[in-house]
């Protein structure tokens, strides 16, 4: 497989942007993408879009307003991981020399899904457990029921990734929110779905982010940015769970466990060693607080004590979500797969500022999504290495 | 006369007068799966059998959520419950919020779930507290 390249990345800010289209949010990402990179549109070979909520043909509606269009274009689903997909098969054309060079799109505009849907909470449209009241929320609330049981985890444990997450948003000038949260303020926040508080879980937001990826000799012929270091994209996987018994362990996720074993393989890294830095999906702080040692960051069972550590923060052995997360970022469904690829990249491209982890040479980028009857959920994991 | 439905096909069927959750048991794998779908989830075989599934189990784990959800208005208690089988199910728990522990016997219970805006009942199944053999809530 050849090599795939980072060339230019580009977001709109994520939050409530109600008064703008899908087609406005991915079209102003892919242009701050195009104008990163300093190419022109006419380039690109292909493009994938990663999208839950959009309406049909989202990324040709997008795209043709700067002037892309002649080029096989496709909106992929995949739950939270539908950015991460759209990274996955724009990486797999280059690797396997379909294409030279594409753009990697995800979008999503809740307040739009919100006016025709309402805002309460809902499980997956037409599925059994989700008409009982499954929801994301009570899922992962579960899920954190068997972190106290099982791993010994303390209300202060759980609601530590948000405590830690909100602080890095406050020095990142694309977070959605821009402050800090103490224990006793997120725990005094209404109860979602026990013990999770509306403090313990990420905003719903509106937003879209793109990357550029291209072949080595094309990142030979159009980088611009010769300042910043080469960043490959050395590995990919889309990881999908099986069907659901009773030995399936919450703390020991299918999809995360896998995905990120894969994706340190083809890479070849040892995640415990060698990465760096991790931008995840942190949509409830008890989830990023599970997944340390399902990520490989530490041995399993050893997730509390790497979090009690400060092994996760800022100047810590591995610091995750510097960004702030999906908790300060926001989290426009489709796009976060793409942002944390971006912000990984960042970086390590050193752009980052304030919250730049040091040194930085190689990053994991994590999403997972989707609550579904029968099978082991969430049910699919996006995971991304990069290196430079 | 309300009409009535089932929340979900598959989901309960009738069986000497008495709802019950249709479990497929796999003859190649031996692994018991619900609701009984077109192959075998585990193993893809189309051979096995099916069989009501047990209607005690234990709770996996639980959570209240204290916001509504469709139909449904909060607290809503919810859980995991491992049946014998090997199945792990989701469903409400109808029981005081502080009698609920993880590990606890529940049993399987069908009632009305909801009622749609036109008055259709909706039925489905909900645990309830098991206290002992041939007892059902309290």
């Amino acid at each position: 497989m050849r090599d795939v390249y980072v060339l230019g990345i580009g977001q709109t800010i994520f939050g409530k942007h109600g008064n703008l289209t899908v087609n406005d949010l991915g079209a102003a990402a892919a242009l701050a993408a195009v104008k990163d990179a300093e190419i022109s549109p006419k380039e690109f070979q292909t493009a994938y879009c990663g999208s839950i909520h959009s309406s049909a043909t989202v990324v040709q509606s997008a795209l043709i307003r700067l002037g892309i269009g002649n080029i096989p274009m496709y909106t992929v689903e995949n739950a939270c991981a539908s950015g991460s997909s759209a990274v996955h098969l724009l990486y797999q054309d280059i690797g396997y020399g379909i294409v030279d060079i594409g753009l990697a799109l995800g979008i999503e505009s809740l307040s739009t899904f919100h006016k025709k849907h309402g805002k309460a909470l809902l499980g997956v449209e037409g599925d059994l457990q989700a008409k009982l009241a499954l929801t994301m929320p009570s899922f992962f609330a579960m899920l954190c029921n068997r972190l106290m049981v099982d791993r010994g985890a303390t209300l202060e444990d759980i609601c530590y990734p948000s405590i830690k997450n909100h602080k890095a948003g406050v020095t990142n000038p694309f977070s959605q929110y821009k402050k800090a949260v103490t224990f006793q303020e997120i725990m005094d926040s209404p109860m979602i779905s026990d013990p999770i508080t509306v403090l313990q879980c990420c905003p719903q937001s509106d937003g879209a982010a793109a990357v550029i990826l291209c072949s080595e000799e094309y990142y030979k012929k159009l980088n611009k940015k010769t300042h910043r270091p080469a960043v490959k994209l050395a590995a990919s996987v889309i990881s999908v769970s099986g069907a659901e018994d009773t030995s399936f362990d919450p703390l020991a996720l299918e999809t995360n466990v896998r995905g990120a074993r894969e994706a340190c393989e083809i890479a070849g890294v040892e995640a415990a060693k060698d990465i760096d830095v991790v931008e995840m999906h942190d949509a409830f702080s008890g989830e990023e607080l599970s997944a340390y040692e399902m990520l490989g960051l530490c041995k399993p069972g050893e997730g509390i004590a790497f979090a009690r550590s400060g092994a996760a923060e800022l100047g810590g052995r591995c610091p995750v979500n510097p960004s702030g997360g999906l908790l300060s970022m926001g989290h426009p469904l489709g796009a976060s797969g793409v942002r944390v690829v971006n912000d990984v990249t960042r970086q390590l491209w050193g752009e980052t500022g304030a919250n730049q982890v040091e040194g930085a040479k190689v990053g994991m980028a994590q999403m997972l999504g989707g609550v579904l009857s029968a099978i082991e959920s969430p049910v699919v994991a996006g995971v991304q290495i990069l290196t430079k | 006369m309300s009409n009535q439905v089932i929340f979900h096909p598959g989901a309960l069927e009738e069986q000497g007068g008495d709802l019950v959750q249709m479990g497929f048991t796999c003859d190649s794998c031996g692994k018991t799966t619900f609701p009984v779908y077109e192959l075998c989830p585990f193993c893809s075989s189309e051979h096995g059998k099916k069989a009501p599934l047990s209607k005690v189990g234990t709770l996996f784990s639980y959570t209240v959520t204290r916001v509504p959800v469709g139909f449904y208005k909060p607290p809503i208690v919810a859980g995991y419950i491992d049946l014998p089988e090997g199945v792990r199910i989701f469903g409400q728990i109808h029981a005081d919020v502080e009698a609920v522990k993880n590990g606890m016997k529940l049993k399987m219970e069908t009632g009305v779930i909801w009622t749609e805006k036109d008055g259709t009942e909706v039925i489905g199944y909900f645990y309830t507290p098991y206290a002992k053999e041939g007892e059902g809530a309290e």
